[in-house]
């Protein structure tokens, strides 16, 4: 079953994934960023690309999404550097998963 | 008078030879004591003799003595409010009479008092022309109750004389010239309990009995002349629910007949009743209330008894054009003691050893509750409402008192234990009780409420249905497994299991609630659904809505406490409800639909 993919953050950090062939969407602030990936998880988007720093202004929009199968979110860096929280979160999931951090 | 004598004595069943004239269900005097007893099996000359006291000291040899009349019971002013035992013995006199706390043997006892006059006010003048049925007069017994007097089944003439001012009940107030020359009337009369009354013709129930039970009204509504059944294990609150409907059902007259139940039960009636106000009169209870008892202790053939004398009674009243409710706790003992009956007959028994004719018993009984049309030329209409507690042992309805009685009765409230056991009462249970008269009574309630009753009860119902397959999904992986809608359903659905189908008996405001503010509560939680639902639709989370609308959930739980006065505080919630979940929605930052 084919899904797409969708990128949301900053106009500067997330531009060039258009040349992938991903949807790319702008958001700066919380609400914005809330209804984008509200509507995305909706249609068919089965990857969201999310900026670590939108992410941190929506967390109850992450976590309602962790336990579906359909969107995978996934924290990325933007321009201006990554803050480590995308990465925490791949850790978790591994520990989750295979039962230790095996990373 | 044809006089026998006894052969054998087994228990309550006493056979004698000797007996030619006598015939069945003729009622005979047994013994040295004089018991009453009843015929029930006649075989040549052996007539086998069901007495309805205690038969220790009673020997072979002795004599009995049939009276040549059926069991009756006297009808005529000075029932209401009486407690009698299950062949009609007023109690309070018999104890006076024998200073004695138990059933003496071999009383005699008027069931009616002889010596209280009452006001008799003619409604017919002479000359008129009157035939069964006939209202000649009423007089006015309590507060809420006109006794009518009316013309005996199968009596014709036209009034030669009548009387205006206090008679006692066996003193002629009126002379019919009839085909057969004249004859005197007094106001009593007399009918065999196992017969049912003549009428004119059945009616279709179209009225619902409102008894202020909200799981009972709202869910499964029973109609002013239907049946119903209360099965339920020991202690899920069979009496509890009779009590109430009995105290709260908006009839003019409940008989109640406590059939083989706990003594203490009857004491109960006998102290809160009299305290306690009809909201459909202003006056006591008890002014509306006939009493029968026949407590676990007393004599196991009258209990048999009580259930007709209890019916019969109930019949004249609706001949009155009165609609009557009779409650029976419960009828398990009274199929017990069929069964007792006919194990010392040494009847072939059926399922579980009651008779074969269980069936065909119980059917004759809720048979005789209905809506009528009843004789007489004014074209009275009257109602019999039967609702009969069943005790199956260990809850199980599969035996054959409950089956038999589902068989007739079209209404089933069965209580149920889980329930009861946490709390939750009336423990009516939502799931496998039903009513057949739920259609036509919700059309009813819609008309008279203008709203679509019928729509929220079958929404109502089809959400505590869904919720009990979310339970289960629940059960296996985790309320986290959920959509956020079928969360939603959970917490309604729970909003009207513990708001509005749960209710506190014993606090004043909630043990009766009206059909108006039966409406406002359920069309609160209904909209307060609705609200959120539409909320989640415009992008709100469900966790959101929980805590943003915590307050009025709170409300909407403590909305049976408000008084029948103040529903317009029901209307209130609604509007904060609206208020709550619209901060939500701007909170979330999705502000309306545009």
């Amino acid at each position: 079953m084919p899904s797409k993919i969708g990128v949301v953050g900053d106009k500067e950090s997330v531009l060039a994934f258009k040349m992938l062939g991903f949807s790319v969407f702008f958001a700066s602030e919380a609400k914005e960023t809330r209804r984008l990936i509200d509507s995305l998880a909706d249609k068919d988007y089965g990857v969201i690309y999310l900026t670590e720093q939108l992410a941190e202004l929506v967390p109850e929009t992450i976590t309602r999404y962790d336990a579906k199968m359909k969107p995978a979110i996934i924290l990325i860096p933007n321009h201006a550097g990554s803050r480590g929280i995308g990465k925490k979160r791949v850790q978790q999931n591994v520990e989750k998963a295979v039962g230790q951090n095996i990373l | 008078m044809s006089k026998g004598t006894i052969v054998s004595v087994s228990g309550p069943l006493v056979t004698a030879k000797g007996m030619q004239t006598a015939n069945i269900q003729d009622i005979c005097r047994v013994g040295k004591l004089g018991l009453i007893g009843e015929i029930i099996e006649m075989r040549d000359d052996v007539a086998s003799i069901q007495v309805y006291e205690e038969t220790s000291m009673v020997g072979p040899g002795e004599e009995v003595e049939t009276t040549g009349e059926a069991l009756s019971v006297e009808l005529a002013p000075g029932m209401i409010s009486q407690m009698f035992d299950g062949i009609q013995r007023p109690l309070d006199e018999f104890m006076r009479k024998t200073d004695s706390n138990f059933l003496e043997r071999g009383m005699t006892i008027e069931p009616l008092n002889r010596s209280t006059k009452w006001e008799f006010t003619p409604s017919v003048v002479e000359g008129t022309e009157v035939a069964e049925g006939d209202i000649v007069g009423i007089v006015q017994e309590t507060n809420v109750i006109e006794h009518r007097i009316m013309v005996p089944h199968g009596v014709k003439g036209t009034i030669k004389s009548i009387a205006t001012g206090s008679f006692t009940i066996n003193e002629t107030i009126y002379v019919l010239e009839t085909e057969n020359g004249d004859k005197e009337f007094t106001m009593m009369q007399k009918w065999p309990v196992r017969r049912g009354r003549p009428i004119k013709r059945k009616l279709n129930p179209v009225e619902p009995l409102i008894t202020g039970q909200r799981v009972i009204d709202t869910l499964f509504p029973v109609a002013k002349g239907g049946a119903a059944a209360v099965p339920g294990p020991f202690g899920a609150g069979k009496t509890v629910v009779q009590h109430q409907i009995a105290k709260w059902a908006d009839v003019d007259l409940v008989v109640y007949v406590g059939c083989g139940e706990r003594g203490n039960e009857m004491t109960d009636v006998i102290n809160e009743f009299p305290e306690l106000i009809d909201p459909n009169t202003g006056e006591s209870i008890m002014a509306r209330t006939v009493l029968i008892a026949n407590t676990s202790n007393m004599p196991v053939a009258a209990r048999e008894a009580s259930i007709y004398t209890g019916i019969t009674i109930a019949e004249y009243f609706r001949d009155m054009g009165y609609s009557v409710a009779v409650m029976a706790d419960s009828t398990s003992r009274w199929a017990e003691a069929l069964r007792e009956m006919s194990g010392r007959l040494e009847e072939m028994p059926g399922d579980e050893g009651y008779p074969a004719y269980l069936g065909s018993r119980l059917a004759e009984y809720y048979e005789r509750a209905g809506m009528v049309e009843t004789l007489g030329s004014s074209g009275r209409k009257g109602s019999i409402t039967a609702i009969g507690a069943v005790s199956p042992p260990g809850g199980d309805t599969s035996e054959p008192v409950t089956q038999n009685t589902l068989r007739v009765a079209k209404v089933f409230w069965g209580l149920d234990s889980s329930l009861a056991q946490r709390r939750h009462f009336p423990s009516i249970n939502w799931l496998n009780s039903y009513s057949l008269y739920s259609n036509e009574m919700n059309e009813f309630v819609g008309k008279k409420l203008d709203v679509d009753w019928n729509t929220m009860v079958t929404r109502t119902k089809a959400l505590l249905q869904d919720e009990s397959e979310l339970q289960e999904i629940v059960r296996l992986v985790g309320v986290e497994s959920l959509s956020e809608r079928d969360r939603l359903k959970l917490v309604v659905a729970r909003m009207i299991r513990e708001d509005f189908l749960q209710q506190n008996a014993f606090d004043d405001v909630d043990t009766y609630t009206s059909r108006e503010k039966q409406y406002e509560m359920l069309h609160t939680i209904l909209t307060f659904e609705d609200q959120a639902a539409r909320a989640m639709e415009l992008g709100a989370y469900f966790d959101e809505i929980t805590k943003g609308t915590e307050a009025v959930v709170e409300r909407i739980g403590r909305m049976k406490f408000i008084p029948e006065e103040e529903l317009t505080k029901i209307k209130g919630i609604r509007d904060q409800s609206e208020k709550d979940i619209q901060t939500v929605l701007e909170k979330g930052g999705v502000e309306s639909d545009a």
